[in-house]
């Protein structure tokens, strides 16, 4: 393989996710210029994900906005409506779990009451015989 | 951190613990809009936007994530939404054109990693992120800063893996052209003072 070819793969495959194949291995393993090159995407990698740690600091008036965007009695009215949504949630939650308990109690009560008539259409029909 | 008793006490309708859950995130909340649009003033409408979202959202959180993530996708959605309504959202779409083909002078001459210290090369990083077009800037930061895999950027772009991948090796390759054309200009002046 000519260098120009490896270079071409080396921004995939310096992060790792997938392996190289075997005719770029063995390039790589006897080029110094292009094993360079896959080091120094690397490092623009490790570069990259360090900038995940970094903050940067906003203007000073930032928070303050954020915040008067929503004016507090609208903020006291949008967080009771989130409030009352949660309230909500739960109780068609509890109201939901009612209903499916209620369901496979009535259930389970509807197949052991045929079970029993079953059995005693069996018994009289045992008797007749 | 936002603890799931900050949280409980927004839903309980305390506007202080929201103010608390802004107070403590949106130091991250502006930086990550920051990498995404790649300006200082456009970062601020994002971070902005962002709450606002997240004000609205609230009621919608289950806490089956994160906080900090279900935060970071709507931060990542914000600044994608910026992008489009500034009229870069064909950028978003389309795939770039290949930026120059030229080589850096003499990469065999130089030593690996770059030289110099670590602040000058992340303002260096950072420039060079800032210089790319938003398309391949959000795919790039989204994964290489902060590791969503390419299936998650496509959908977050609307845009297959496929298309994805293409534009993050085209990404790595031009921010490691602009790096090190800045290396050699530096090293340029150094040499030209000396």
């Amino acid at each position: 393989m000519r260098c120009e070819e490896v270079r071409s793969v080396l921004p995939e495959l310096a992060d790792g996710e997938a392996a190289a194949p075997e005719a770029v291995e063995r390039h790589l393993r006897g080029c110094a210029a292009c094993s360079g090159e896959l080091e120094r995407y690397r490092a623009l990698l490790f570069q990259l994900r360090a900038l995940r740690e970094v903050l940067v600091e906003p203007a000073p008036g930032l928070l303050g906005r954020i915040l008067a965007q929503v004016p507090e009695p609208e903020r006291r009215s949008l967080l009771r409506r989130v409030a009352a949504d949660e309230r909500l949630f739960r109780a068609v939650l509890s109201v939901g779990g009612a209903v499916v308990g209620a369901t496979a109690v009535g259930l389970l009560w509807w197949r052991a009451s045929r079970r029993a008539v079953a059995a005693g259409a069996a018994a009289e029909a045992g008797e007749a015989a | 951190m936002v603890e799931p008793e900050l949280l409980a006490r927004c839903r309980r309708g305390d506007p202080a613990a929201f103010e608390e859950v802004v107070r403590r995130t949106y130091r991250h909340v502006y930086t990550q809009a920051l990498r995404l649009v790649g300006d200082r003033h456009d970062a601020e409408d994002v971070a902005q936007d962002a709450y606002l979202r997240v004000f609205r959202g609230l009621a919608g959180f289950r806490e089956e994530a994160r906080f900090e993530t279900w935060l970071f996708r709507i931060v990542a959605n914000a600044a994608l939404s910026f992008l489009r309504r500034r009229g870069r959202f064909g950028e978003l779409l389309t795939e770039p054109e290949e930026g120059p083909r030229e080589e850096p002078p003499n990469p065999r001459d130089r030593e690996v990693p770059g030289v110099g210290d670590v602040l000058a090369e992340r303002d260096l990083l950072v420039r060079a992120l800032e210089a790319l077009p938003p398309s391949l800037r959000t795919v790039v930061v989204l994964k290489d800063v902060y590791g969503l895999s390419c299936e998650e950027i496509g959908q977050e772009l609307g845009v297959s893996e496929g298309a994805v991948k293409v534009r993050l090796h085209r990404a790595r390759r031009r921010l490691k052209m602009i790096l090190e054309r800045a290396e050699a200009r530096h090293e340029a002046e150094a040499r030209d003072e000396v």
